[in-house]
């Protein structure tokens, strides 16, 4: 299979990469329109709610939703965060890819790029603890079967990305030799 | 770097221009330039031998040690 070009591998991830990208912004636009219109909206289901939390004296799914929106905004804000720092890792990873279709991918600038994808998986892996303290603290009757333990899947990756910000370093290290070698 | 070239010298010595040396060697310009300001990180053996060929003189005349800190590995790609 070729290294760059149409059919390979390299195209491959670029499409998987520029759908991810698309996607992630949508989503992120998505929430945020929908968390905008549910605060715009809140003051006057509050108005019709009843002390039974029934909108205009009947039950509805709509009723729980507005009994809830403290929990309802912080899951909003954590899903937009979650996304944010999705959109930050497939952007440099897409300056990373630039790169490489350049047929010049062992460049220091890709080392930051790299470091940042790892604290990005870092901040997620931490995020992630946050908000499921949160949700017990929140709604501790519907969190008792949250997972607590380390997610040893996400820390070996984020290893895996360090070391690969190492091996590029090194890589220009020795491209810069390469070129400066008469 | 602790290594200085002498290109400029042999050149001066021998009323050679860098073009000439550059089409006699089969290297370009641009590349003896880096090696005549001193900013090359490496000749090779093939490079060494057609320069010492055409200028007719040993590698050492177109080397020297000055002693000197060495540059620390990755110094400039890094900033």
């Amino acid at each position: 299979m070729r290294t760059l070009g149409p059919g390979s591998i390299a195209s491959l991830l670029k499409i998987a990469q520029d759908v991810a990208y698309a996607v992630l912004w949508a989503s992120l636009v998505l929430v945020v329109f929908a968390t905008a219109a549910g605060l715009l909206a809140l003051p006057f289901l509050t108005g019709r709610l009843d002390g039974h939390g029934n909108i205009d004296g009947h039950a509805s799914d709509i009723s729980a939703l507005v009994a809830h929106w403290p929990t309802l905004l912080g899951a909003a804000v954590s899903i937009v965060a979650y996304l944010a720092v999705l959109l930050i890792i497939i952007f440099r990873l897409r300056q990373v890819f630039a790169t490489l279709i350049l047929g010049d991918p062992f460049r220091p600038e890709n080392v930051g790029r790299l470091r940042i994808v790892g604290l990005a998986l870092i901040a997620l892996e931490l995020v992630g603890y946050v908000v499921r303290l949160a949700l017990v603290w929140a709604i501790p009757e519907r969190s008792k079967h949250l997972d607590f333990t380390v997610n040893l899947s996400g820390w070996f990756a984020i290893l895996v990305v360090f070391v690969l910000a190492e091996v590029f370093r090194e890589g220009a290290r020795l491209r810069r030799d390469a070129e400066l070698t008469i | 770097m602790p290594i200085r070239v002498n290109l400029d010298r042999m050149l001066v010595e021998r009323r050679m221009s860098l073009t000439e040396l550059a089409d006699r060697v089969g290297v370009t310009i641009v590349n003896l330039s880096i090696l005549k300001t001193g900013k090359a990180r490496a000749v090779r053996f093939s490079t060494l031998d057609a320069l010492c060929r055409e200028l007719d003189c040993q590698p050492g005349d177109l080397l020297n040690f000055v002693p000197g800190p060495p540059d620390e590995p990755g110094e400039e790609e890094t900033g």
